[in-house]
């Protein structure tokens, strides 16, 4: 054995991986979206596991409410006051010195997207809310790479893995996300760090399997867990590619990637405030978002708009999903807040 | 035909918090709607205009209603019908 795989020893006398699947890793790109509470957990198993070149997307700071769930991340990079990505590359480097770990800070969007993804092999979902997963899904399905998609909040959580055209894509099995109020967010719902780290470690584990070489053994079930009420399932997706009339992998619109769908953000002049556009089909339910918000202080509505105040903003959030965000006249800041509390 | 019903989470305030509840019918629709009788408020979180959700599937024994015969599915005594939405967070 060539002494530079020793430290992969255990993972290659495992039957499925062996000498020639750890070489494959050791060769691959992964492009990781999101180094949050399910990315901090892909980045540490893909390292640790000697996947060669590992791109960390994410344009958040630390805050003392992430150290509980996000693996990577400790107190002194709170006080240093460093970015996800940067952290995480620096925790990553100890770790494994071997591998190439590429820190990106930037809010991942459709200007930028193919840029990010163009060279990876596959592209891993550490994100938090569904208009990053259909940018994902319309780029890898446009380039035809392979990804999986994770989400958690609570004690549930879900999984499934995307090779385009070969099985249904995430537009297949969800045609919109949930409309803001009512999946709730990590923020307004809370999530146990053990939902994360399972739904994050069915990912790790499906990266491996196309990584090494072994598309054969992946998952084409939608893996569903609430592990608080003791619910596990698979549920079975496979028919839906020949079922659903998809418009991203059946009629290849790339909805999100063209900007027809998704977020726009301009800011008011001179307010110290942000308008976040959500361009979305459906009205939202004001009584569904109150009582999502109404654990963080006080919300009021009306017919025509819903306000409250967090973390020193105010929202003004209208019907059609556009909200002003009082506070900040930082663009990134402002779709982060309108992530966490409102979602998509 | 009664049928056990997951509930979701974010849901689970309709039906008095339980995470499982019966329902009877002899079709996927029809249970819903006798669900909607015992659970009032859950009919909104579930249909819009008639039509389920467009973030809300529906898994008769893990099968997705999609590629059977969607609300007309029939179902039988002790089928299990689970709501699952969309899971955004991370």
């Amino acid at each position: 054995m060539d002494s530079s795989l020793e430290r992969y020893s255990r993972q290659m006398r495992f039957y499925g991986m062996g000498e020639a699947g750890q070489k494959k890793l050791l060769d691959s790109h992964v492009t990781l979206c999101g180094c949050g509470a399910l990315g901090t957990v892909l980045a540490n198993s893909l390292v640790r596991a000697g996947v060669g070149h590992v791109r960390v997307v994410d344009r958040d700071f630390i805050e003392p409410s992430n150290l509980q769930r996000q693996v990577l991340f400790d107190e002194q990079d709170i006080t240093q006051n460093l970015p996800k990505a940067e952290a995480a590359a620096r925790k990553l480097g100890i770790i494994n010195s071997s591998v190439h770990v590429e820190p990106v800070v930037a809010d991942i969007d459709r200007t930028n997207i193919l840029e990010l993804c163009r060279d990876a092999d596959l592209i891993l979902d550490g994100t938090d809310n569904f208009e990053i997963r259909y940018l994902i899904n319309d780029v890898a399905v446009k380039l035809n790479k392979p990804w999986v998609y994770g989400g958690s909040i609570g004690s549930h959580g879900q999984t499934m893995t995307i090779l385009p055209g070969e099985t249904p894509c995430l537009r297949c099995v969800f045609e919109a996300a949930p409309a803001p109020g009512e999946a709730g967010t990590c923020e307004t719902a809370g999530v146990l760090s053990p939902t994360v780290s399972i739904i994050a470690s069915y990912q790790a584990v499906e990266a491996l399997k196309i990584l090494s070489g072994h598309r054969e053994q992946i998952n084409r079930d939608l893996i569903y867990v609430d592990i608080w009420e003791n619910i596990q399932k698979r549920i079975k997706i496979a028919k839906l590619k020949d079922t659903v009339d998809c418009p991203c992998c059946k009629h290849r619109k790339f909805e999100w990637l063209e900007g027809e769908q998704g977020t726009q953000t301009t800011s008011l002049c001179g307010r110290n405030a942000v308008q976040v556009a959500h361009r979305r089909s459906d009205k939202l339910n004001f009584e569904d978002l109150a009582r999502h918000l109404e654990t963080l202080g006080e919300v009021s509505y009306n017919r025509f708009l819903l306000k409250f105040n967090v973390d020193g903003h105010e929202f003004t959030v209208f019907p059609d999903g556009r909200a002003i965000i009082k506070g900040t006249s930082d663009l990134d800041k402002a779709r982060t807040l309108y992530a966490k509390y409102v979602g998509h | 035909m009664t049928v056990r019903i997951q509930i979701p989470t974010p849901m689970r305030q309709h039906t008095e918090g339980q995470a499982t509840v019966e329902a009877s019918g002899g079709s996927v629709q029809a249970v819903l709607e006798d669900l909607a009788k015992k659970y009032p408020g859950i009919s909104q979180r579930i249909f819009e205009n008639g039509q389920v959700r467009r973030f809300v599937n529906l898994y008769l024994n893990d099968e997705d209603v999609r590629y059977l015969d969607n609300l007309n599915t029939p179902v039988k005594d002790g089928d299990e019908l689970s709501i699952i939405p969309a899971v955004a967070g991370g």
